[in-house]
């Protein structure tokens, strides 16, 4: 049986609060340090209510990161549609990994996500050689149990369903 | 727009920090501004007397170019513009500016920092645009060496302090340290500008072309302001150029 919604504006309210961490302002030297917020956070609300954050969530959260990033395309977009389905095919499961298991889970999505908008920014001819698009993924590892308690904290407090 | 909107969410995203660089700017003690305002009256002192100097100069290279019957020297507009916004994209060197069409900006326009080339506006919305950075992997330049002239077209790396000059054949005289200026050719970028240093010359025997890596002279990563280049930058049309298929 369907629980109803509750408290929908939490998902909202974090997802925003992540989008603008992941838009801070930072030198660009700096830049391939930063976690992907926005999607670590999309991520623990695809694993924690597949029922209510899906495809379309992820869509939109891709959508306004390359927008914020002056992207030309929706790569950004597709990798998470993409990462966010196999995400959904695979929650049971990927919810039983221990945290560090987990975190090493979310780093291979974060880089199947990032090889993605690299693939359709080099088709548009934008050409960025090295492997320095995968380091977010590389360091969002260490910030996923962060990520996820405080995520938790806020999902238990008030009882988002 | 995209771009006003993307600069939107920049600034929303940058409005904690700003206020407190806001509160600390507006608490600043009054010796500190007092020293301020004396140093920046003698600057502006030593910048008005180089600029007396400059009009003359502008004056005489402009008979000689008329003596060489070259094009006369356009003197360019500068439009002073804020840097609102880093892309935070890991591996694209671009900047949001709070200048846009309103003001007069267009696609292809130069973005200057105060030692040399930023970079060139490649979006414009109507109250903001964005400006991709020279060392971005996917912008070009063409140059030339400022001492004998030697043109090449610069290319960015995704690095910061990194770009490379390629398709130079290893006989060419460049040497490091040999600045290097934008050409004019192409019409995109306005003559004249420096761009980069030369850092590093290899001529690998066997090799048809030079290995040439400079750094770029403007502070890229450093700084709030920038000018937009407010010329009309040209659209390279293939069929004006009279190419035979």
């Amino acid at each position: 049986m369907m629980v109803p919604a509750n408290a929908r504006w939490v998902i909202f309210a974090t997802l925003f609060a992540c989008l603008m961490l992941s838009a801070l302002p930072l030198p660009i030297s700096w830049s391939a340090l930063r976690p992907s917020w926005a999607m670590l956070g999309l991520f623990y609300w695809v694993l924690a209510l597949p029922h209510r954050v899906g495809m379309l969530s992820a869509a939109l959260v891709g959508a306004i990161l390359d927008l914020i990033e002056g992207a030309p395309a929706g790569g950004q977009a597709l990798g998470l549609v993409i990462s966010t389905a196999l995400l959904q095919l695979n929650y049971q499961r990927v919810r039983q990994f221990d945290i560090w298991q987990q975190s090493i889970m979310m780093g291979l999505l974060l880089a199947l996500t990032a090889v993605i908008e690299r693939w359709v920014q080099e088709l548009l001819g934008f050409p960025a050689p090295g492997l320095r698009y995968l380091y977010p993924a590389l360091v969002s590892i260490f910030f996923w149990p962060l990520v996820r308690e405080l995520l938790r904290g806020i999902r238990r407090y008030y009882e988002v369903t | 727009m995209l771009v006003d909107m993307a600069a939107k969410v920049h600034q929303l995203a940058a409005a904690p920090a700003d206020g407190v660089a806001g509160l600390s700017q507006s608490f600043r003690s009054r010796e500190s501004l007092a020293d301020e305002n004396e140093r920046l009256t003698q600057e502006n002192l030593i910048l008005a007397g180089k600029t007396q100097r400059l009009a003359a100069l502008i004056a005489d290279n402009a008979r000689y170019r008329t003596l060489m019957n070259a094009a006369s020297l356009v003197s360019e507009e500068l439009i002073v513009t804020r840097i609102i916004a880093v892309s935070p994209d890991p591996v694209r060197h671009a900047v949001w500016l709070d200048k846009g069409t309103r003001n007069g900006v267009q696609v292809g326009q130069a973005l200057l920092a105060a030692e040399g080339l930023m970079g060139q506006v490649v979006a414009v919305g109507e109250g903001n645009s964005r400006a991709l950075l020279i060392t971005d992997s996917s912008h070009a330049v063409p140059v030339q060496v400022n001492r004998n002239g030697v043109r090449g077209i610069i290319e960015g790396t995704g690095q910061l302090s990194k770009m490379t000059l390629r398709h130079l054949p290893s006989t060419t005289d460049i040497a490091e340290g040999d600045l290097l200026v934008t050409s004019g050719l192409a019409g995109r970028f306005p003559p004249g500008y420096p761009v980069a240093e030369v850092t590093q010359v290899v001529m690998a025997p066997g090799q048809s072309f030079a290995e040439v890596e400079a750094k770029p002279l403007a502070d890229l990563d450093r700084g709030n302001y920038a000018l937009i280049v407010a010329t009309q930058p040209a659209v390279l049309d293939p069929a004006a150029l009279d190419i035979a298929p």
